[in-house]
């Protein structure tokens, strides 16, 4: 980090979710994936994780089901007369340790890289670092896991061509599916990743977006703020990965992801608190009113009926009010109804309020979250069909349109949802919310992000 | 574990700021700024009891008790989270009313508001709203009880008129085609007609089509001349492009700024 030079002035104070001061005056790029240790660390754990459901292998493998394409088609192929009773959640603890043998050999032994959890219904996996720098991809967590899987299955129940040969394929079957003859391995399957498999995500560097709402939303269990903060670490993440970022987008991506993802200067929270019992128009006008407060817009010109327009000379830092806004707008609604619909009404007509109160500034993200929001609200709203908000993947072809300033919002407004959804975290998630016990880094990612740059702050200053 | 929540510094009280809503100097400018103004008043036109919006809306009979889809709040048990304190929710959320909704539809011709309109008066004056405007129609759908009450000024006030604008939960179609020989929206299900006896609009249907045991009068239809002066759409008869050079410039600047900024974001300066 020596070369570091620090080519942004702005400083920001973060708060937690009381609104109380975590880390004060840090630089703009403290807040960056490139540098801020803990968001590396975050997008580490997810490019190199995986997950193996052994009770639901069990279960496939003992009723012959296999080679599904759809996640509520499960059932859709049985071959019970090839089904094999293999207790494998009672041999977990084997599983496992044959799992380990073949993976965690490349490892200096600092981390606990395999993990059985509820009672062995559930492992996890990490792939060792040596693997991930080698590789092209972040595909080991599946291509490892899978094939690891196999062979201890195999070693454990004396499995092989010769003692059993339906029975091998009816293994690899259950955990392979179709694949390679079809590209996607079986949706809703017993091995997966925090990230949705590389060949299926379209879109140059979209990788960290391929994971639904709803299972950031059971990874925080719920918490508001620390799912946005955990949003917007992987939609920055992807967004850096897509070269969105670079130069002139830089301080504008930072700025904004910094009020919206990361409560600075406790922008969000204070137009929530002035609006606690307020409308979505009423937190459009806080917005205009902080940042005119704040000398972030002036006015310009006044129209002969005495309206006021307004002009900005720093945008991205209007740009970072209005996301916050927008976030804001969508916690005082949703926290109103306490009922997760509304989230892509909010943020497809908040911009709308703002340019009015504005005389024609730039809505959030220059139009693009009111674009995709009103995309989004057809689809969550059955005018074209479509699914509930919690169940869309953050590169959803409906929500990936913007600088990943959209997806935050809808985890905010999942969050408080307090049960109207068909498509709930619980429904949809049931698996993440065990898992996030184990996964203590994923704990309060929010004051996580804020430590982490209280920490480079020095390092960053000094260069 | 007790939360404390403080705005993170003390502002000055008194602001520069006045919410100002929308630009113009003509009448059409000022009904927009009216109706979208939450601390201005809509001036009632009309009573309709309680029960007849409940019976309009068609979702509960009259007396029924409310559906619930979860536990009242207050026994929800739920993980830590103090945003979930911060906010108020609304009577029907606080319940664990289920979700209804209603829609309305109105006509090209100078109708009292218009779906987009609707969209800028629910998101200023309602709570807990869930808006989506599209073609003719905007739909609000709300936890069930917030909505019969958030119905109600919808269908007493100035933004109803009872010819041109009309619930229509399903089969929604006919916005744009001619008025009947009544002066009366077309609506496929014949759910209102014009009573000539007391001049007055009745719905004999509910919004979705349902037949109502007892019709349900929403009021008399405003004159030509009335529907005029009330009107929110700028047009050729009423006021003409003239009167609407601000929001002109306005939208222009917002549309030419959105290109510049989404091109480079340094690019904006104060002189644009």
């Amino acid at each position: 980090m020596s070369n570091l030079s620090l080519k942004y002035k702005d400083t920001l104070d973060l708060y937690d979710d009381h609104s109380n001061c975590i880390a004060k005056e840090v630089p703009l790029q403290a807040l960056s994936p490139l540098y801020n240790p803990y968001m590396r660390e975050v997008l580490n754990l997810f490019k190199r994780t995986a997950f193996i459901d052994l009770a639901k292998l069990e279960q496939y493998v003992k009723s012959g089901r296999a080679g599904w394409e759809t996640v509520v088609g499960q059932d859709e192929i049985q071959m019970p007369w090839y089904g094999r009773d293999l207790p494998m959640v009672e041999r977990s603890e084997e599983i496992a340790e044959r799992i380990k043998e073949k993976i965690a050999k490349f490892d200096d032994g600092e981390e606990e890289l395999v993990k059985p959890v509820a009672g062995g219904k559930l492992i996890i996996v990490k792939i060792p670092r040596r693997m991930m720098e080698v590789s092209a991809s972040r595909d080991p967590p599946l291509t490892w896991t899978m094939v690891a899987l196999c062979q201890a299955i195999s070693e454990t129940f004396n499995l092989n061509p010769e003692t059993d040969p339906d029975g091998c394929n009816m293994v690899r079957g259950a955990i392979f599916g179709r694949y390679p003859q079809s590209p996607e391995l079986p949706p809703g399957g017993p091995v997966f990743g925090l990230l949705r498999q590389s060949n299926i995500v379209d879109g140059l560097g979209s990788g960290f977006r391929g994971i639904m709402v709803n299972h950031i939303v059971a990874l925080v269990n719920k918490r508001t703020m620390d799912g946005v903060a955990l949003a917007t670490i992987l939609e920055q993440g992807a967004q850096w990965e897509m070269g969105n970022v670079l130069g002139w987008f830089e301080r504008y991506n930072l700025l904004a992801s910094a009020y919206q993802g990361f409560n600075a200067n406790n922008l969000v929270l204070d137009l929530v608190l002035e609006n606690r019992e307020g409308t979505i128009g009423d937190v459009a006008r806080s917005t205009v009113k902080r940042a005119v407060e704040d000398g972030v817009i002036k006015v310009k010109k006044t129209f002969p009926s005495g309206y006021k327009v307004y002009s900005t000379s720093d945008y991205p830092l209007w740009n970072a009010y209005g996301c916050a806004g927008v976030l804001a707008a969508v916690i005082v609604n949703v926290g109103a109804s306490r009922a997760a619909q509304s989230v892509s009404t909010v943020t497809g007509y908040f911009g709308d309020h703002l340019i009015f109160e504005t005389g024609g500034l730039p809505d959030p993200d220059t139009g693009r979250i009111e674009g995709t929001g009103i995309g989004y609200a057809f689809y969550t709203h059955s005018i074209y069909g479509g699914a509930g908000p919690g169940a869309y993947t953050l590169d959803h072809v409906v929500v990936r349109s913007t600088s990943g300033f959209l997806t935050p919002c809808v985890v905010a407004g999942m969050c408080l949802d307090s049960g109207t959804q068909l498509f709930s975290p619980e429904m949809t998630s049931s698996a993440l919310f065990k898992i996030r016990d184990h996964m203590p880094l994923l704990n309060e990612p929010l004051k996580k992000v804020a430590e982490a740059a209280e920490k480079v702050k020095g390092e960053l200053t000094k260069a | 574990m007790k939360v404390m929540h403080v705005a993170s510094e003390k502002r000055e009280e008194k602001s520069e700021f006045e919410p100002q809503i929308y630009p113009g100097q003509d009448e059409v400018s000022e009904r927009r700024r009216k109706l979208w103004d939450k601390r201005r008043r809509l001036t009632k036109y009309r009573d309709v009891p309680d029960d007849d919006i409940t019976r309009l809306l068609g979702h509960r009979p009259v007396g029924a008790l409310y559906v619930s889809v979860h536990p009242p709040l207050d026994e929800l048990i739920e993980p830590y989270d103090p945003i979930k304190s911060l906010v108020a929710p609304t009577p029907g959320a606080r319940a664990g009313d289920r979700i209804r909704f209603a829609q309305f539809s109105d006509s090209f011709w100078h109708p009292p508001i218009t779906p987009y309109a609707r969209q800028r008066l629910y998101f200023n004056r309602l709570r807990g709203v869930d808006v989506v405007t599209y073609s003719g129609r905007t739909m609000l759908e709300m936890r069930e009880r917030d909505l019969e009450t958030a119905v109600k000024p919808l269908i007493e006030t100035e933004v109803f008129n009872p010819a041109r604008t009309s619930l229509k939960g399903i089969t929604i179609h006919g916005h744009s085609l001619r008025l009947d020989e009544d002066g009366l929206m077309f609506d496929a299900r014949r759910r209102f007609v014009y009573d000539k006896e007391t001049g007055e609009v009745v719905y004999i249907k509910d919004q979705f089509g349902k037949v109502l045991d007892r019709p349900v009068p929403v009021g008399r239809p405003p004159s030509e001349e009335e529907c005029r002066k009330l009107s929110i759409t700028y047009s050729w008869d009423t006021r003409q492009f003239k009167s609407r050079t601000e929001v002109i410039e306005l939208i222009s600047r917002v549309a030419n700024m959105r290109v510049l900024a989404g091109f480079n974001p340094e690019s904006i300066n104060e002189e644009i």
